[in-house]
C-alpha cells in the first residue's frame, strides 16, 4: 500500500497539490499492524514512508509525541470495535486523544480502518468533534491535481 | 477472577499445558514493563503482567474464561517493551482462539462465521455488491476530472487485484472513491473480485487459524483465477 503509492508519486504518473491544506495542522498516527508489529513479523516496520506520502502532501503536519515504535496504541485495535465492550474502548482511547490535543493538530492522518473507526468513535467523547480523521491514501486523493 | 486470587491448587501448576504454545512466558521477569505501557491496563483490574503469570502457572479455564484477552488490543507495546521479549499480543490471540466458538464477544464471530459461508462479513448477495460499486463509480464519473470512470469487476489479467472493507459497502460508500481515483488518475490497470472480496479477516482477532487461512486462500484463488499477480489488501 505505502509502496504503491510511493511508486506513484516518484514515477510521476500522480501530481499533488501540496496547498491544498495549508491551513490545517495534521498529525500521523502509526498503527500497532504497519508498525510495531510489522518491524517484529515481517523484519520491518512502515515508520518512514507514511512520512514521506505526508510530506509530498503538505508542508504542514507535526509527529505526535511518542510517535514510531512507541507510538499510543488508538484504542481500537485487535477487535476492540467489534467486541461490544465500548465503555473500555472509549476509555483507553483517551490517552489517543490526549496526545493529538497536546499536538493542537486539527487533522489526524491514519492508514488503518481500524484505527480510522476508532478516533472517530471516540472524538465525540472527549469534545473532539472538529478534528478530521482521514485514510492516508484519502489526502492523497484529496490533493490529486486532475 | 477473584476465586483464583484466593486459591491456586498445586495440581494446576501444570507448564505442560501451554507447551505446545510457541511462547516463552516463563521467561517472565515480573519487572511489569508490559503493565506500565499497556493502554488498557488497570481496566477491569486487566494486568499483562499478571496475564502472563496466569499461562505460565497453567491456569489455562481462568485465562479463557477471563474478559481479559478481549479487552486488550494486541497493540504489541507490551511486547515492545519487554526485556525478555515475550511474544505478549501472541499469547492473548492464543488464548482467544481457545475459548468456545459460542462464546466469542460481540459480532467477531458471527461476521466471521457469515464470512466463511456467504464470502463477506455481511452476507452481502453478489448483485447488491455489484449494484452499489457500480453506482458509487457513476457518482465518480460525475466528477470534473474522472469523466468515463468505471469499475472493473472480475478484469483477467489486470496489474492489480484490490480487495475491499465490508464497511465501505455499507455505511461508508463515499470511502471506496479514495483508492478509485488515485488508480484513474495513475492510469492503473486494477480490478475488483466480485466473489470473496472481504478484505477483513477477523480469524486475526478471534484467535482462529483455519478461518484465516480460508480467507487468505480464498484471496489467492482469486488472483490466480483472475491471472494476476499483484495484490493490495489495505485492511
Amino acid at each position: 500500500m505505502f509502496e504503491l503509492l510511493i511508486q506513484y508519486i516518484r514515477e510521476g504518473r500522480i501530481k499533488l497539490d501540496k496547498s491544498k491544506f495549508d491551513n490545517v495542522l495534521a498529525t500521523y498516527h502509526d498503527p500497532c499492524n504497519y508498525a510495531r508489529k510489522a518491524e517484529k513479523l515481517f523484519g520491518h516496520g512502515y515508520f518512514d514512508e507514511p512520512r514521506w506520502i505526508l510530506d509530498q502532501c503538505m508542508e504542514n503536519w507535526v509527529d505526535l509525541y511518542p510517535a514510531k515504535r512507541e507510538q499510543f496504541c488508538c484504542g481500537g485495535g485487535g477487535g476492540t470495535m467489534t467486541t461490544g465492550y465500548n465503555a473500555e474502548r472509549i476509555l483507553y482511547g483517551k490517552k489517543k486523544m490526549d496526545q493529538i490535543k497536546a499536538a493542537g493538530a486539527k487533522m489526524l492522518v491514519v492508514p488503518c480502518h481500524s484505527c480510522h473507526g476508532q478516533i472517530n468513535n471516540i472524538k465525540k467523547e472527549y469534545e473532539m468533534e472538529d478534528l478530521e480523521v482521514k485514510y492516508l491514501w484519502e489526502l492523497v486523493a484529496d490533493c490529486l491535481k486532475v | 477472577m477473584e476465586e483464583i486470587q484466593q486459591t491456586i491448587e498445586m495440581d494446576r501448576l501444570n507448564h505442560g499445558r501451554f507447551e505446545s504454545w510457541p511462547f516463552s512466558q516463563d521467561f517472565c521477569v515480573t519487572c511489569g514493563l508490559c503493565s506500565s505501557s499497556c493502554p488498557a491496563s488497570g481496566i477491569d483490574g486487566f494486568d499483562p503482567r499478571k496475564l502472563v503469570r496466569m499461562v505460565s502457572l497453567g491456569l489455562e479455564d481462568e485465562v479463557i474464561e477471563a474478559r481479559w484477552p478481549w479487552i486488550c488490543t494486541m497493540c504489541a507495546k507490551c511486547e515492545h517493551v519487554c526485556p525478555m521479549e515475550i511474544n505478549i499480543p501472541g499469547m492473548v490471540r492464543s488464548i482467544r482462539g481457545l475459548r468456545e466458538r459460542e462464546k466469542v464477544p460481540g459480532i467477531l464471530h458471527k461476521g466471521l462465521d457469515a464470512a466463511l459461508k456467504t464470502g463477506n462479513n455481511l452476507s452481502l448477495p453478489k448483485e447488491d455488491f455489484i449494484f452499489i460499486l457500480e453506482d458509487v463509480g457513476e457518482e465518480i464519473a460525475d466528477e470534473p476530472g474522472f469523466e468515463g470512470f468505471k469499475v472493473p469487476i472480475d478484469k483477467e489479467g489486470a496489474n492489480i487485484l484490490t480487495t475491499i472493507h465490508n464497511k465501505l459497502v455499507n455505511t461508508h460508500t463515499d470511502d471506496l472513491k479514495h483508492w478509485w481515483k488515485i488508480f484513474y488518475a495513475a492510469k492503473e490497470d486494477w480490478t475488483v473480485p466480485s466473489d470473496n472480496w472481504e478484505g477483513t479477516n477477523w480469524g486475526l482477532f478471534t484467535g482462529d487459524d483455519a478461518a484465516m487461512k480460508t480467507m487468505t486462500g480464498r484471496i489467492v484463488d482469486n488472483m490466480e483465477k483472475l491471472k494476476i499477480r499483484n495484490l493490495l489488501w489495505p485492511e
